[in-house]
């Protein structure tokens, strides 16, 4: 294939640059006369960077993108309309109007992640790539991010993961010289972003990204590299940008000089002349297609003007595949009643049932596949959960991973985009930190953001070894709360081995991002688990314990000592209710009141620091709904407000224990 | 020909407000799209606003206020 663009192609490609100026500063306009206001990134400079890629790229190519984002966007092939439409918050925007202009998303047309969050989209992308590597469907995923993004850690994550697994994707990195308001000298040593991709064992290649034959003959030979098995590239196009930052921003910390030299070569108008000046295209031809372009944009400022701003049910809609599910007082999940087969007995341990649910998903469904460090066997994960499994279904789909959260979790999202059902394990809860910001920022967010158009069908397992001794301040965490607190996520947190399998099972087939939360204090614990493949819904508290006293809520290991105290309690007479949660969202609140409003007194207990904990949240809803049959405050107890020790007696004083319970739950009584 | 109306726009992040220090155009002049018409100060800096659209201006507020984002600042018709 040459890799030089046809004088068709060549017109073609002046014909989207031409669209993408025409857009980006039809946006300007809106802004400049007050009709639009938010924080827009111009990608006045860098319009040929995609536009000569796009001749490479097919409908069903993918792209992930950032912030800076109209060129990237409208040389995929999104329509123009709704580009605009989105920006003035419409419903009939490329989301709906629910994500405006840092956060476009046109699955339709292969644009897959638009994100705010500077190099985050660089794990994802390698995720996607991955499917479709999986997939064998040849496709080939192009990821932009610029020179700022080069330096930050998830990019570096997800270049040596694409390097390691040969993964058909290319990252396009848009060196415009400034990160905000920082050169890009000011940045690295390194003289060129490109020149690390041997570093990586990748392909590097620097262009001058304002040349289209330039850019159209590197982007041949990575496209055909990623196309033909032998992996990624890193594609360095440097323009300069033309204007500040954002719109409206100062440019006193851009040389003077070299800005007023790139505004006097604008790409675009270069390109056209080049066209002309190498007979590639008469002026006239060009003319008819800048007026058409003129059209195009007028036409799509109207669609914009007369859509309507969406309606007002779409405030809660796409937070999850079901509305159902957000979790506000009165609100109960819609689940199908659980069908549990009879254990017959059968007794196994809670990290065998983790390991039976996996075995089971991997034998039904071959879109499940498994990720994490050292999950491969010999190994089997450093608590076996996954022993045997590489074994049985092969490295492809149960993958040992580098140490890289965010590339795990960006793989899994990624690949989840594109139609598989992937359970990532993030190791010890106390990892998700690093990895945060693909959590919550992109699996939470994405559903919504794209306006319902895209999903995160993943599992993220995660285990904390609080209270077995010994894991100290950084494996002992209980952080639910964290993941709590964005919506998007759900976060089940089984006690039991029976939980454990029908739980995990019902994360992976659920159609949103779960934490599936696990606890080695509970791993070795038996429990009987029926053999057969069985779902546990999501949202559907437990009644471990019946009893009319008083209601004791608790989930994950701490409903051991929950249990245990009931037993002490019933030996003084006190009968108690013991409500086993197991998610916390979707949040069975209604069998939690249906409790209190029966014993009238309700005691939350959980591993997790109390202050701050899901416990406050709970308690003020229990408050506010069952006021009027309550006999004694709701209380709470939780971890002290410390750090995990690591000394024995010191730990066992930290978090709560059933004589904590006990004493709590007399109190309540005498009140 | 419409009648456009310009609204004082967001030039910043955390810009909720901004004053017209200078007009650089007379009511009634004839505007071209991206001519520099008048002077904004926020709580940063004063910079130039470039005209969105082509055609007769008419200004409707008077330097030195303290306006809103989203105040009518001028009319074009185009
Ligand atoms: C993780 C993160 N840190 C900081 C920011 C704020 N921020 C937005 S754009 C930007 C500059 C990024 O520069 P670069 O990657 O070169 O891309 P460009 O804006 O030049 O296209 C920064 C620091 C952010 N959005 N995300």
């Amino acid at each position: 294939m040459s890799d030089a663009l046809s004088k068709e192609q060549a017109v073609g490609v002046y014909r989207t640059m031409a669209r993408i100026a025409a857009t980006d500063q039809r946006i300007q306009q809106g802004l400049a006369a007050g009709a639009l206001q938010f924080q827009y990134y111009p990608c006045g400079g860098q319009e040929a960077i995609p536009a000569s890629i796009a001749p490479l790229l097919n409908d069903d190519d993918k792209s992930v993108i950032t912030y800076r984002c109209i060129h990237d966007i409208v040389a995929k092939g999104t329509p123009i309309r709704e580009i605009i439409a989105e920006m003035y918050g419409r419903e009939t925007g490329t989301s709906k109007g629910k994500g405006g202009p840092m956060h476009l998303s046109d699955p339709n047309n292969g644009l897959m992640v638009t994100t705010g969050i500077v190099g985050a989209g660089a794990p994802i992308a390698a995720g996607i790539a991955l499917g479709e590597q999986m997939k064998g469907s040849g496709r080939v995923v192009t990821c932009s991010f610029g020179d700022g993004a080069a330096n930050i850690g998830a990019v570096h994550e997800a270049l040596n993961l694409a390097a390691l697994w040969q993964l058909p994707v290319v990252f396009v990195c848009q060196n415009n010289l400034y990160a905000e308001y920082t050169s890009f000298a000011e940045s690295t040593r390194s003289e060129s972003i490109a020149g690390r991709a041997t570093a990586y064992g990748m392909a590097g290649e620097k262009v001058d990204g304002t040349d289209p034959f330039a850019i159209h003959a590197a982007a041949t030979r990575a496209i055909a590299r990623a196309r033909a098995g032998e992996g990624p590239t890193l594609l360095e196009c440097v323009a300069h940008r033309l204007q500040g930052h954002a719109f409206g921003s100062e440019e006193a910390h851009m040389d003077a000089d070299k800005l007023a030299a790139a505004r006097a070569a604008n790409p675009v108008k270069r390109f056209r002349q080049r066209l002309i000046d190498s007979g590639f295209a008469e002026e006239a031809a060009l003319a008819a297609i800048d007026a058409e372009v003129a059209q195009e944009i007028d036409d799509a400022q109207a669609f914009a003007d007369s859509s309507q701003a969406p309606a007002a049910s779409e405030l809660l809609a796409d937070v999850f595949a079901s509305v159902a599910d957000i979790p506000e007082v009165g609100k109960r999940p819609v689940m199908s009643a659980a069908s549990i087969p009879d254990s017959a007995g059968r007794k196994i341990m809670y990290g065998q049932a983790i390991n039976e649910a996996l075995d089971q998903a991997l034998a039904a469904d071959d879109k499940v596949f498994l990720l994490g460090e050292d999950i491969e066997d010999p190994a089997g994960g450093i608590v076996k959960a996954t022993y045997g499994l590489s074994t049985k279904y092969g490295r492809t789909r149960v993958r040992g991973t580098p140490i890289s959260e965010q590339a795990i979790v960006g793989a899994a999202i990624g690949a989840s985009m594109v139609g598989y059902k992937p359970v990532a394990e993030v190791m010890i809860i106390d990892f998700a930190m690093v990895c945060m910001d693909q959590i919550a920022n992109h699996a939470a967010k994405l559903r919504y953001m794209s306006g319902g158009r895209t999903s995160v069908p993943i599992t993220l397992r995660m285990l904390t070894a609080g209270n077995i001794g010994s894991f100290g301040a950084q494996h002992s965490q209980s952080l639910e709360c964290w993941f709590a607190h964005v919506p998007g996520l759900k976060i089940v947190a089984p006690s039991n081995a029976a939980d454990a399998k029908g739980m995990l099972l019902s994360c992976i087939d659920d159609p949103d991002p779960c934490i599936f939360m696990e606890a080695m204090r509970c791993y070795f614990v038996p429990g009987e688990v029926p053999e057969a493949s069985y779902r546990v819904p999501l949202g559907q508290a437990a009644i471990a314990k019946p009893g009319t006293d008083i209601t004791i809520i608790s989930y994950s290991w701490a409903m051991q000592e929950a249990m245990a105290a009931a037993a002490t309690l019933a030996e003084e007479g006190i009968d108690a209710e013991v409500i086993d949660l197991r998610s916390i969202v979707p949040l069975d609140l209604p069998s939690v009141l249906a409790s209190v409003g029966k014993t009238g007194r309700a005691l939350i207990v959980h591993a997790a620091v109390e202050f701050g904990g899901f416990g406050a949240e709970l308690a003020a809803r229990i408050q506010e709904a069952a006021w009027g049959s309550l006999k004694a405050p709701v209380a709470r107890l939780g971890a002290r407000y410390t750090p995990v020790p690591f000394a024995q007696n010191l730990e066992a004083m930290h978090f709560p224990n059933a004589e904590g319970v006990v004493a709590k739950a007399r109190a309540l009584m005498k009140a | 020909m419409a009648k456009m109306t310009l609204k004082l726009p967001k030039m910043a992040t955390s810009m909720q407000n901004g004053t017209i220090v200078e007009w650089l155009v007379q009511p009634g002049d004839t505007v071209a799209q991206g001519q520099a018409i008048y002077v904004i100060e926020t709580e940063k800096t004063s910079t130039e606003v470039e005209s969105p659209f082509a055609g007769r201006i008419t200004p409707l507020v008077a330097i030195g206020d303290l306006l809103p984002i989203g105040t009518p600042i001028a009319e074009i018709e185009t």
